[in-house]
């Protein structure tokens, strides 16, 4: 099919290359920028404690680990069994509390309430605290991600 | 206009060859940088700098090659437009804005 | 086409506001004339392509820099290992800053070749020598950024040599280092003058330089100045930027490539306790002047050497400065004792810097 008239004139598709092709140019500059400027978020696959150093926690208490640059609550449960959340609220990234009479997990910045198992029940939190899994392997406290062998 | 082709096609396998060839030599000298890395950290803890996998290492040849590329066929068409314009300002095609 | 009814739709809106068309007409009105020494023109716009550029990567690379003692040297690893592309980063940034100061003395012996310093130029050229200095200073500001033990000694020399001026000398001195001696301070006052005193510099300068430049017109080299209605002159817009455009993108490209095949690398943070290591030197603009330093004897009759050579310098420096003063001939006369000491500057700068490294 030939057309009787140009769609463009010569000027225009000159002027439309060097555009778009610096465009291309720039474009791809900007991509080691953007990955120099968002670096990879790297959280631990799994972190691993001394068994020694929390043999000894009460029942009913919660003691703070390093889950990356986040703070990982290792809870004792009333049975001798643990359970592990990242201390990190779910409505603005606050760090939470334990209040071992109440036995419930809360967020001071604007009134958040977890119960003993982090599943939300006052306040702004739309969703539980996140979970951890915990094995005890040899003499460690092996904390993992959910799915991660 | 076939100069042209001919230049712009050269310039193209050039760049190209350059890829793939130092694709195959660059093999070679990454187990060797990794080496003297290693040596040369333990004497004075020196951080020379170098690409951490292949595929970084690729992506940078293959962006050299497009930035080689993509500058060559801008200055042939900058050239056109420079030509252009002068052409258009020999005319006096804009003296009338001047008024 | 429609993106071109879109544009001016835009420019309309903001003419109708601000007035932009006064400055798209003074662009397209602008003329630079077309001989054969013209191709110096492009050292201008040179120049800020790589301050551009400089300052793009310095701002990736504050993001990640930690100006302590304790944490200079290590984030600079951290960001050439750890952060994705962080090596290349610094390499662009390291590469450009060199690249500008070397267009800058290129084209500041252009300038004075060219003669193009005379009336009514003179205050053009006075804020041409603050930017000359003020880059150097952010070269130098630079630097000591990665804490090693070369940069170290090589600023201890440095904020040393003012020390030999007489009166001011120590004040001097003080002022640079924060304190007597190069320590944690030091770091942070160059980190304070690198990142946002000098630049504010700069950009004022830049903005006055450019200023007198479109008031007065760009200058025709003598000789060619008597026939100057002949001189051929092409408009600034378009003509001239597409030129621009040609020689900036072979600049990137040269820039690019050098940036990754040959990339700085970073030595062990300094230990300010330890004595100097062997080979210290300044940036490859400083060889001349540390090699003058390091050649002058140690006493000259009853001066003590040292300071005979700054004095020497700061001479020069104030004679330089006031050149377009000093050199007021009118524009008929070829000042040829002018240019002999052009060409016996750069070729002083360039025996001195080859003997230093030796």
């Amino acid at each position: 099919m030939k057309l009787k008239h140009s769609l463009f004139t010569r000027r225009q598709f000159l002027n439309g290359l060097l555009g778009g092709w610096l465009t291309a140019l720039v474009g791809s500059f900007l991509y080691p920028i953007i990955r120099f400027v968002f670096p990879p978020y790297k959280e631990p696959d799994k972190v691993v404690l001394p068994f020694s150093d929390f043999k000894d926690m009460a029942s009913n208490s919660v003691r703070i680990f390093s889950w990356g640059s986040k703070p990982g609550l290792l809870k004792r449960n009333d049975d001798g069994s643990f359970q592990v959340f990242v201390g990190v609220c779910t409505h603005l990234d606050c760090n939470v509390t334990y209040l071992p009479e109440q036995r419930k997990f809360f967020c001071a910045c604007h009134d958040g309430w977890y119960d003993e198992n982090g599943i939300n029940i006052g306040g702004p939190p739309p969703s539980p605290l996140r979970r951890l899994i915990v094995v005890l392997e040899e003499e460690n406290l092996v904390i993992k991600k959910e799915g991660v062998e | 206009m076939m100069r042209r082709k001919l230049f712009t096609l050269t310039l193209l396998a050039i760049v190209f060859t350059f890829y793939w060839v130092d694709y195959g030599i660059t093999q070679e000298v990454v187990p060797e940088k990794q080496k003297q890395e290693t040596q040369v950290e333990k004497k004075t803890e020196k951080i020379i700098p170098s690409s951490k996998n292949i595929k970084e290492k690729t992506g940078i040849y293959v962006f050299l090659g497009w930035m080689w590329l993509s500058i060559f066929v801008l200055i042939y068409i900058l050239r056109q437009k420079i030509k252009e314009v002068d052409r258009l300002f020999l005319l006096k095609f804009f003296s009338s804005e001047k008024k | 086409m429609r993106i071109k009814n879109i544009n001016i739709g835009i420019q309309a809106w903001f003419d109708e506001r601000i007035g932009l068309q006064s400055i798209t007409k003074f662009l397209r009105g602008k003329k630079v004339p077309q001989h054969k020494h013209s191709i110096w023109y492009y050292t201008g716009s040179s120049i800020l392509l790589f301050f551009s550029i400089s300052v793009l990567t310095g701002f990736m690379l504050v993001f990640y820099y930690k100006p302590t003692l304790e944490k200079a040297n290590e984030s600079i690893g951290r960001i050439m290992t750890e952060v994705p592309l962080g090596w290349i980063m610094r390499s662009i940034h390291s590469w450009s800053a060199s690249f500008m100061i070397a267009f800058v003395f290129v084209h500041l012996i252009s300038i004075w070749l060219t003669k193009a310093h005379r009336k009514p130029r003179e205050l053009t050229w006075m804020s041409g020598v603050f930017l000359l200095v003020v880059s150097l200073a952010l070269g130098f500001t630079g630097y000591l950024l990665p804490w090693d033990d070369l940069s170290v000694s090589a600023t201890k020399v440095g904020t040393d040599i003012p020390r030999s001026i007489p009166v001011v000398g120590c004040w001097v001195t003080k002022l640079l280092r924060g304190g007597e001696d190069v320590t944690a301070d030091t770091l942070t006052r160059f980190f304070g003058f690198h990142v946002s005193i000098l630049p504010l510099f700069i950009l004022i300068l830049i903005g006055l330089h450019v200023y007198f430049i479109q008031k007065q017109g760009i200058s025709i080299p003598l000789g060619l100045e008597r026939k100057e209605e002949r001189v051929k002159k092409l408009p600034f817009w378009p003509n001239f930027v597409y030129r621009e455009m040609v020689v900036w993108l072979l600049l990137l490209g040269i820039l690019f490539t050098l940036s990754i095949f040959f990339p700085p690398s970073l030595d062990k943070a300094a230990d300010l306790m330890a004595p100097a290591p062997e080979g210290i030197k300044p940036e490859w603009y400083f060889l001349f002047l540390f090699q003058v330093l390091k050649v002058f004897p140690s006493k000259v009759l009853f001066i003590n050497g040292d300071t005979l050579a700054i004095i020497l310098m700061l001479f020069f420096g104030i004679f330089f400065f006031f050149l377009p003063l000093i050199d007021n001939r009118p524009a008929e006369k070829k000042g040829k004792i002018i240019t002999f000491i052009a060409y016996a500057f750069i070729f002083f700068a360039i025996v001195m810097t080859v003997w230093s490294l030796m």
